[in-house]
Formats: C-alpha cells, sequence, structure tokens
C-alpha cells in the first residue's frame, strides 16, 4: 500500500492504477467472457463484484436475494396488504418493481388456481414530501411527483393506490400551519446531525402514519446492504451500540405497523446497475449530501468499499451477530385463515425468542429500545423533565436543546404521537418504567457483592 | 455541539479556567468541552484515572503490576500518573516498568533509551526482555532472512508472548498497558470493519486475559489521547519517542484512526459513545472460543499442539519462514490490538495496520 | 516578526527531522494581522518537505495534530483566526503516530 489517503495527489504507486491493467487484461480472455452462471451468455461489465454475469442471470440473482428475504422471514402473506416507501432513489425503485412482479405472479396463480383459496396481496405505494424540510423549489417538487405518479400507474395491473404526503402531515393540522411548526422544530435543533436525524423519526412518523390510516399491515422499505453499513456505523458512532440490532433485521415489528426490508441483501450499485439495464426510472433530488456524523461515516464507508469491495457486506454480517430484540419478527399468526403451510413456514425461519431480547422501554423520539445504562441514568435525573428523561442519551446529546429552559417551547412543537408516546412513558407505564429501574438497580447491586 | 462555534479571541488570554475561575485557560478538555487552566487540568486528568481504577477495582493492595513501556507518549505518562497515585491514595503496589526490545537497530535503542530515564525518574525498577534472549533473533535478522513482507506477524505474536514471559520474570500479577479511549474506539471499529465478532465482544473490557497467564487492564480506558498527549507536553517536555517503525513504512495509520481523528474534530464525545456502544454489544453466547492448552514446546497457552510462536521460530530456525503465515492462526492472540498486524489478504492491508512496535503493548 | 515553531509526534520527520524552527514572517500583502491561517500554508511552503498531506487537511492542520499556542490549545483561541505575535512560541504536535 503506497498511498491510501483521501488527500493523496500522486498519480505513481496507487493501487488502483495497478489494478487497471489486470482488469482490462482478464476480460480479453475467453474464459471470462461468458457469464459466471448461465456459461452462455456475454456478461454486462460491471454486474456484480462476486462473478460477471448476463442480463438475465444478474436480474435473476438479484430476485432470487429478494425473494429469500421475503419468503425466509414470512414478510408478505397472501392476505397481507402491503405499502411500499417509495423516495424515487434506486433502492425504492427496485424493491418497487419486485414486489410488483411478485404481486403479478400471485395474480396468475390465483387466476389459475380452480378454488381461489389464495388471495393476491395488496400493493399501495407512499411518497413522503420532504420539501418543507429541504426546502426544495416546488417545481422541482411538481415535476417529481408527476414522474412517480407515471411511475406508478405504469405499474399495473393489479392497481396500486399512490398516496403523496407532505412531511407536516405528522403535525396533524392544516399545511400551512404544520410547515411552520416542522421550522420550528427543525430550527430548535442545534445540531447538524440531530436534525438530519430528526427528520428521519418524522418520515418514519409519517408513514407509519399513512399505512394506519389507508390500512396497511406492512411497511416495505428499500434500505440495501450499503445504507445498513452506513447506518451500523453511525449508530456505533453514536452510543446506540444496545439498540442497533434492532433496526438492521428483515423485520422490525416494534412500530404499528410491521417494517420489512426485503433487499438488507443486496448491495447499492447492484441495484443502481438494474435499473440501468431495466430502464427503471428513478427520480432525483437535489436535497445535499449529508452533512456531520452521517456524512463523515457515509465517505468513510464509501472509501472502505472502493478499498474492499466486500467491505459493506461485513459489516452488517458483523451487525447481524449481535443479538436482535423480540420484535424483530413478524408477529406469529394463529388464525386459522392463514394456510397451514405459512404458519408453519414462519414457524421455521422465525427467530427463536430465546435468542432475542426483550426490551420494555423505547425512547419516545427515535424509538430505540432504552438500555440498562439508559434506565439506570433516567433514575439519577427523576426530577428533570420526563420525556427528556425518558429518552436515549444520543437524542438527549443530539437533538433536545441544551439548555433546560427551552425544554417546554421544544415540546410544545413536537408532533402529537411523540409526545403522546413520551406521556405514555410518564403516566400509564411511568410505575412500570420505576420499577424497570429499581430492578437494575438491584441486580447492579447484586453484580457488585 | 457540531455548530458551536469558537470566538476568536486573543490567545484566549481573556479566558479564565472554569474550575478555579484564576489562572488563563490552556486546554479545552474535549470529554466535557470545559476549558482549564494547566494545574487543574492535572488534577482532574489523575483523578479520573484514580477514579478509573477505584470503580474497576483494577488493582488490589499488595499487588505486583508491570507498566507495558514503550517509550511512547501512552505508556510514559502512565508510569508517570500510576506512580503519583500509588504514592498519593496508598494503592500499597510495586510498580515495575516492562519493556520489550525488538532489536530493531536506530529504532527500538532510541525508544529503550526513553524508559531507562523514566527508570530513573519514577524510581521503578525496570525490566527488558529481548526478542534475542528470548527467540535467539532480532527482528533485524528476521528481517534480514524474510523480508519486509509479513515481518509484522513475527513482531506481533513475538512481542505478546515476550510480555507475558517478561511479566512472569518479574513475577507481577497484572500488567498495566496504556492504550487510551481513542485507541480502543478504533479497535471496536475494526473489528466491525473486519467481521471479528469474539474480539468485538472482549475489546471493550478493562480487563483481559483474567483465564491467561497474566492478566492486563487498561487504566486509560477512558482517557483521550489529546489530554494525554497534553500531560505530555505540559509537564514532561521529554522528547517523546515517536519515530516510525523503519520496518513498517508507511503503516502508520490507517483509515480507522484517521476516522477517529475525524469525528472527534466535529463531536469530541463520539470517542466515548464508540466505546459505549462496544460495551452495550450484545453478543450471542454461542460464538465459540477456542480451547486452550498449553504449547507442548515451550509451556505458553496455546489452542494448538504448539503457539504461534514456536510455530514461528520452528520456521525461521529450518529456514522455511512461511510457515504459520496465514489464515489458520485464528484465536491465537487474545489481544484485538495485535491482530492488526497479523493479517492479511490484499486488499484490506492499508485498514488494518498501525504503526507497530510503538502501540502494541 | 520572529516565531518559534516546534514539531513534534513525529512531525519533525516531514521537517528534515529539525524539530524546532525559530523563523521570521510577515503578515501577507495588505494585511495587518498575521493568523494562524497564513503561518499553516507559510509552514506548508516552507518547512515541510515531504508527505504534506501528513500535516495539514484541507487549509488546517490534520485531525489529530494537537496545536499550541504559547502553551494553549489553539481551540481557545480561534484555532485558524488566532492572530499570532512577536516572539509566539507554536508547538505541532502529531498523535497519528503511535506511541
Amino acid at each position: 500500500m503506497a498511498c491510501n489517503s483521501s488527500t493523496c495527489q500522486s498519480n505513481s504507486g496507487c493501487y488502483k492504477r495497478e489494478e487497471e491493467p489486470i482488469s482490462s487484461k482478464s476480460s480479453d480472455s475467453n474464459q471470462q467472457s461468458l457469464c459466471v452462471k448461465c456459461k452462455f451468455n456475454e456478461p454486462v461489465s460491471g454486474t456484480s463484484d462476486d462473478g460477471r454475469f448476463c442480463r438475465e442471470c444478474f436480474r435473476s440473482n438479484l430476485y432470487g436475494k429478494f425473494k429469500l428475504a421475503v419468503t425466509s422471514n414470512a414478510m408478505i402473506t397472501p392476505s397481507d396488504n402491503l405499502l411500499v416507501a417509495f423516495s424515487g432513489g434506486s433502492s425504492s425503485r427496485v424493491v418497487l418493481q419486485f414486489v410488483h412482479e411478485m404481486q403479478q405472479r400471485a395474480q396468475k396463480n390465483f387466476d389459475a388456481s380452480k378454488d381461489r383459496s389464495l388471495p393476491v396481496f395488496g400493493v399501495g405505494v407512499t411518497f413522503i414530501d420532504e420539501s418543507a424540510y429541504h426546502s426544495v423549489p416546488s417545481s422541482e417538487i411538481d415535476k417529481a411527483i408527476e414522474d412517480i405518479k407515471s411511475i406508478v400507474s405504469n405499474l399495473a395491473p393489479p392497481a396500486k393506490q399512490l398516496h403523496v404526503v407532505p412531511i407536516e402531515s405528522v403535525f396533524s393540522l392544516d399545511s400551512l400551519y404544520g410547515k411552520e411548526r416542522l421550522k420550528t422544530l427543525e430550527d430548535s435543533v442545534s445540531d447538524a446531525t440531530g436534525k438530519e436525524d430528526l427528520l428521519l423519526h418524522l418520515r418514519m412518523l409519517a408513514l407509519q402514519k399513512v399505512a394506519s390510516e389507508n390500512g396497511y399491515n406492512r411497511l416495505v422499505l428499500g434500505l440495501c446492504t450499503s445504507r445498513i453499513a452506513c447506518h451500523v456505523i453511525t449508530a456505533t458512532v453514536k452510543g446506540q451500540g444496545y439498540s442497533l440490532p434492532a433496526d438492521i433485521q428483515y423485520v422490525d415489528a416494534r412500530w404499528e405497523i410491521p417494517v420489512v426490508l426485503p433487499l438488507r441483501d443486496c448491495l447499492a450499485p447492484e441495484l443502481n446497475i438494474l435499473c440501468h439495464l431495466d430502464g427503471l426510472k428513478t427520480v432525483e433530488f437535489s436535497n445535499g449530501p449529508c452533512s456531520g456524523i452521517n456524512g463523515l461515516v457515509s465517505s468513510f464507508v464509501k472509501l472502505l468499499q472502493e478499498e474492499n469491495p466486500s467491505r459493506e457486506c461485513t459489516i452488517v454480517r458483523t451487525a447481524g451477530k449481535l443479538t436482535p430484540f423480540h420484535f424483530n419478527r413478524i408477529p406469529e399468526l394463529n388464525d386459522s385463515n392463514v394456510p397451514l403451510a405459512t404458519r408453519r413456514r414462519q414457524k421455521r425461519f422465525n427467530l427463536k425468542p430465546s435468542e432475542s431480547i426483550s426490551s420494555e422501554s423505547f425512547c419516545p423520539l427515535c424509538f430505540s429500545p432504552l438500555s440498562k445504562s439508559d434506565l439506570l441514568s433516567l433514575s439519577s435525573c427523576q426530577n428533570y423533565d420526563i420525556l427528556d428523561a425518558a429518552c436515549c442519551s444520543s437524542c438527549r446529546f443530539q437533538i433536545f436543546p441544551k439548555d433546560p429552559s427551552s425544554m417546554e417551547h421544544f415540546l410544545s412543537v413536537l408532533p402529537q404521537p411523540l409526545l403522546a408516546r413520551a406521556k405514555n412513558c410518564s403516566n400509564g407505564n411511568h410505575s412500570s418504567l420505576r420499577k424497570q429501574i429499581q430492578d437494575c438497580l438491584l441486580s447492579e447491586s447484586e453484580d457488585e457483592t | 455541539m457540531e455548530e458551536a462555534v469558537t470566538k476568536p479571541t486573543k490567545k484566549g488570554g481573556g479566558r479564565l479556567c472554569c474550575i478555579c475561575n484564576q489562572r488563563r485557560a490552556a486546554l479545552k478538555r474535549p470529554k466535557t468541552l470545559e476549558q482549564i487552566c494547566r494545574e487543574c487540568f492535572y488534577e482532574v486528568f489523575e483523578e479520573e484515572i484514580h477514579q478509573v481504577i477505584v470503580d474497576n477495582q483494577l488493582f488490589k493492595p499488595g499487588e505486583r503490576i508491570a507498566i507495558g513501556a514503550s517509550g511512547g507518549k501512552d505508556s510514559t505518562v502512565l508510569a508517570c500518573v500510576l506512580a503519583e497515585l500509588n504514592r498519593r491514595h496508598n494503592y500499597g503496589l510495586d510498580l515495575f516498568l516492562l519493556s520489550v526490545d525488538e532489536g530493531i537497530t536506530g529504532y527500538r535503542d532510541d525508544s529503550l533509551e526513553t524508559v531507562k530515564r523514566n527508570e530513573v525518574q519514577y524510581g521503578l525498577p525496570l525490566k527488558i526482555v529481548s526478542y534475542k534472549d528470548l527467540y535467539g533473533w532480532t527482528m533485524d535478522e528476521i528481517v534480514k532472512m524474510i523480508g519486509l513482507k509479513n515481518n509484522c506477524t513475527f513482531c506481533g505474536v513475538f512481542r505478546r508472548q515476550a510480555l507475558d514471559r517478561g511479566a512472569s520474570l518479574l513475577k507481577v500479577d497484572k500488567v498495566a498497558t496504556g492504550h487510551n479511549a481513542d485507541d480502543i474506539a478504533e479497535t471496536v471499529l475494526l473489528n466491525i470493519l473486519r467481521g471479528d465478532i469474539a474480539r468485538l465482544s472482549r475489546c471493550t473490557s478493562i480487563v483481559t486475559g483474567e483465564d491467561g497467564p497474566i492478566p492486563r487492564c487498561k487504566p486509560f480506558k477512558y482517557t483521550y489521547e489529546k489530554e494525554i498527549m497534553f500531560t505530555y507536553a505540559y509537564f514532561k517536555r521529554l522528547d517523546y519517542f515517536s519515530t516510525e517503525c523503519i520496518y513498517s513504512p508507511n503503516a502508520y495509520r490507517g483509515f480507522a484512526r484517521e476516522f477517529i481523528k475525524d469525528l472527534e474534530r466535529i463531536r469530541p464525545r463520539a470517542i466515548l459513545d464508540i466505546i459505549k456502544s462496544g460495551e452495550d454489544f450484545r453478543i450471542s453466547t454461542s460464538t465459540k472460543m477456542p480451547e486452550q492448552g498449553t504449547c507442548e514446546r515451550c509451556g505458553y497457552i496455546s489452542s494448538q499442539k504448539w503457539c504461534k510462536a514456536c510455530v514461528l521460530l520452528e520456521g525461521l530456525n529450518r529456514g522455511l519462514p512461511k510457515m504459520g503465515i496465514g489464515r489458520s492462526s485464528r484465536g491465537l492472540n487474545n489481544d484485538p490490538k495485535k491482530d492488526k498486524d497479523i493479517k492479511q489478504s490484499n486488499g484490506t492491508k492499508s485498514i488494518e495496520n498501525k504503526q507497530c512496535g510503538s502501540l502494541d503493548f | 516578526m520572529q516565531l518559534t515553531l516546534e514539531f513534534g509526534g513525529g512531525l519533525e520527520l516531514l521537517c528534515e527531522s529539525v524539530k524546532i524552527h525559530k523563523v521570521n514572517v510577515d503578515p501577507p500583502n495588505g494585511t495587518e494581522k498575521f493568523i494562524m491561517k497564513d503561518l499553516l500554508s507559510w509552514v506548508r511552503t516552507n518547512l515541510i518537505k515531504e508527505r504534506p498531506e501528513m500535516f495539514m487537511k484541507e487549509d488546517s492542520v490534520r485531525p489529530g495534530v494537537l496545536v499550541l499556542v504559547n502553551d494553549c490549545d489553539w481551540e481557545l483561541s480561534g484555532q485558524l483566526d488566532t492572530t499570532l505575535e512577536d516572539k509566539d512560541v507554536v508547538v505541532f504536535i502529531s498523535t497519528l503516530h503511535g506511541g
């Protein structure tokens, strides 16, 4: 390694230069010019790092990863009604495409079957319009929404309903007032990373709201390996080692509407290539790059990935070995309407309860499960504002106002559901929270003796 | 606070220490962002380390403790602080300095001079164990034979064992090492990046190797490198030894290290947050630890028939230096820091390695 | 004006292994003040003989390099905007080199 600095300006000795001639040589050789899977068609360039596939094989490989994730985690059953979160990027474009294809196949089987016993799952699409947060010009957002409408309507049949929802709808107020409140909330967070993360929490709130109000029972996100790898590192850096495993599993049922991540095993470049190969249209926004911790992490992971193409997979695999939570599985169905085969499959692949952590307290803001140390720190500040006390240390640091006197104002602009969660902590569950803290303290003192 | 803007003032001249409110502030503490003067800083610096020692029961009265001394800033400050705290708080410890001489001309002989000065300054007996005495080979001789590839493997394996051997010669109960918070945060990240779940679960422990021959502890686990550096720069005024190991040119930083420093700049508490994450990770118990036995040849702990050092040594002595180098060696070295030198296949090198030799105790 | 610059922690290797440099610098044309930002670009041009990326990143020092101005953390004096005066002592120490 003669040079590995991002600031390196020398052209000689860089490993990238050294590698170039090798790869061009290998593509010349006869052996390499066929798809590694079917050994028949010509591969498309740059399709994959673990082999060079032809277009068909590349596609079926990627769809295969999606399907395996769906079936082995019982993400979709025939009676489900899925809401696909569509941001316009290539990951969510691919997940929409794959869900659509799966639905088409189910429809075909349904039409062909005599008794028509298996219904076809429903699919809806939602786009959360965040222009109020990012101050995107309205002409740009209008054009994007038009594009999204045409993408979704071109997918039919079966027809999919599209819900375009502004992020400020989380305040359940009229749009103008909501925008104002959103701005006030954003301005009350001083930390750049905290601002970004707050938007993430609000986005999830908005998605949950759309799903819940429109009768969906699953929320499908297009998060891919690359994004999850970044999340692993950012969560580690923010001190969220305890709650991290909750966020990176195939299934996350801590929310009212369970969230599923069927592209967890797909890399961002693969998804980009598929969009390119299949002409799947994506919608870009000029949101600007991440700043703060999130931006630093994504450029760090990008650097690592360039240096070793399997790095992101390794990161996700490592984090995958951390013990997940009890809610990281689709709740078991005892409904007799569900076919036996489906139930059996669920039982076989789902997480065993003994391998997971059960957690009863969540941060009202980011909804992370609270660790023992978070609970313990609660006990030391019981006179402090209850929401502040009951949230995780990361939110306390990067989102909450530093000055206690501005706390009341901050709370007053929070969306209702977040406040409700906090109040739930403080009223209904307060005694149980207190009991948990007591238990922690007790076991702590036992450890010491 | 990432947004915090320091207003330019004239050399901070107008600012007073937030603790004593008398003297001019000289340092912004990364841990607390307090601005404090030199005198107050040194006091809180030492008392925090005392608190870590007490809270984690690192030492018991009457114990013999070796300080792994490389001549670098961390171990020099550690020796100074431990000697002082032992006196001030009556720990009742017998302290020793323990150094390893790898036999690298122009590199180790200089740093050993620093350690010898520490011996006199702090009145701590010094023991130097050399590769030559223990293994019959100096690093200079090893490099002459095997070249500059894999030399860090030899050095890493030999050093770990040398430190244990030295510790048992001194009959100490524990070895204290100078790993600081930045080092530990870096190790947490590296273990995630390379998928080493077993080490990930251990690397934030303040005491390690309790099942091995001699436990090790890290009194600087929560101490920022910046503060160690300040202590050094202010109070020692020594030429602390920091040349690059001549056998690992260009290896003295990896992406991870640079990343940690970038993070510290925008959010100083990130270093402690990474350590907190490392402590909070829950790893299912099914990860198997290799069974510990003893090496049939030298009696050192080993999960194989022969310990790694004996395998490498046998290779050297038989003129087959490639012996024992490869992937089969996992699980032998329990110290997470060590493994950085011991790997690895082509592309991964640059994030793994850091300067060998000086930081590795 | 005259400044004393000290390089430590391995940074001296970038300037021919000389640790202490007594240098004369002048404010850039058209300005009165000489600030740390000016000093850094001066050092980069005049003292650093190899691997400048070990010393600087963008227009500041690399993260991990400590800077003391008259024994005081430069984070307290405004970092790049710190105004330097005659006879000031500026110390650069790298923490990136192990230890």
